[in-house]
């Protein structure tokens, strides 16, 4: 190996290695101004990861079956998956996205939060994998609405 | 808002798991019109150990009031700091801190 060789490898490196640092600390209410508004899963989908195709499975989406009070309703995702981004969309609100979630590097899925729906609908947890989403929904039926409803 | 963000972070098996309440009220669009009051809701959280991510999620209005969110992440010590940081739609912040036991 010479040193010309030598150098653009370490300079490829260096780049690699620089990449997640910049991929982090993206604000997607800044970056993705539109996938806060869409009032439809697969328009929000569509403008968070740029595709609606996903495989179900493999990602476990924890949340109860009727909630009583729609103001607060734990919602847990968790994958063995590594992944890049997570997001948490539902239909029962006027628009479509809770949250969307950076994964960092050598992170763990594994979030809860608590959320907000305003009646019964399917809440949708999306992963991003290696270029590829995987999905798992989940209906939650609420019997008090928590969004003003 | 004077109230901070409570945190536990908790150490075991090499994985630190973090919960945090940050005190908000959340207000939607719709509850806000309601209510009469200006819509605000929590729009950005970092959380970072010793200046790296750990945690990071941009979110909308439709988080509970007082939103409470549970994380778990790796490469954390007894004793580290966790900084949890929150930006809401008004562009207020409020950075929280939290000892890893």
């Amino acid at each position: 190996m010479n040193r010309r060789n030598f150098l653009s490898l370490g300079l490829g490196a260096l780049a690699v290695s620089m990449a997640p640092s910049t991929l982090s600390a993206i604000n997607f209410r800044e970056t993705k101004p539109k996938a806060w508004t869409a009032t439809k899963v697969d328009v929000a989908m569509k403008e968070v990861f740029g595709t609606t195709s996903t495989t179900k499975g493999k990602v476990k989406l924890k949340a109860p079956d009727i909630a009583e009070n729609g103001a607060v309703i734990p919602v847990t995702v968790s994958t063995k998956l590594v992944g890049s981004k997570v997001a948490i969309f539902q239909d029962s609100n006027p628009e479509s996205t809770v949250a969307v979630f950076t994964v960092p590097e050598n992170g763990i899925i594994n979030y809860s939060v608590r959320i907000k729906m305003a009646k019964t609908g399917t809440v949708t947890a999306v992963v991003e994998s290696n270029g590829k989403l995987y999905s798992s929904s989940k209906i939650v039926k609420v019997t008090i609405g928590g969004c003003g409803g | 808002m004077a109230k901070k963000t409570r945190i536990k972070a908790k150490l075991k098996k090499g994985i630190v798991t973090v919960k945090a309440m940050a005190n908000h009220a959340m207000l939607s669009y719709q509850e806000a019109e309601k209510a009469k009051k200006e819509v605000n809701f929590i729009t950005y959280i970092v959380a970072k150990v010793n200046d790296k991510i750990v945690y990071e999620v941009s979110t909308s209005q439709f988080l509970s009031k007082n939103p409470y969110v549970k994380f778990q992440f790796r490469d954390g010590k007894k004793g580290d700091m966790v900084e949890f940081k929150w930006t809401d739609l008004k562009g207020n912040t409020q950075v929280s801190t939290g000892k890893i036991k």
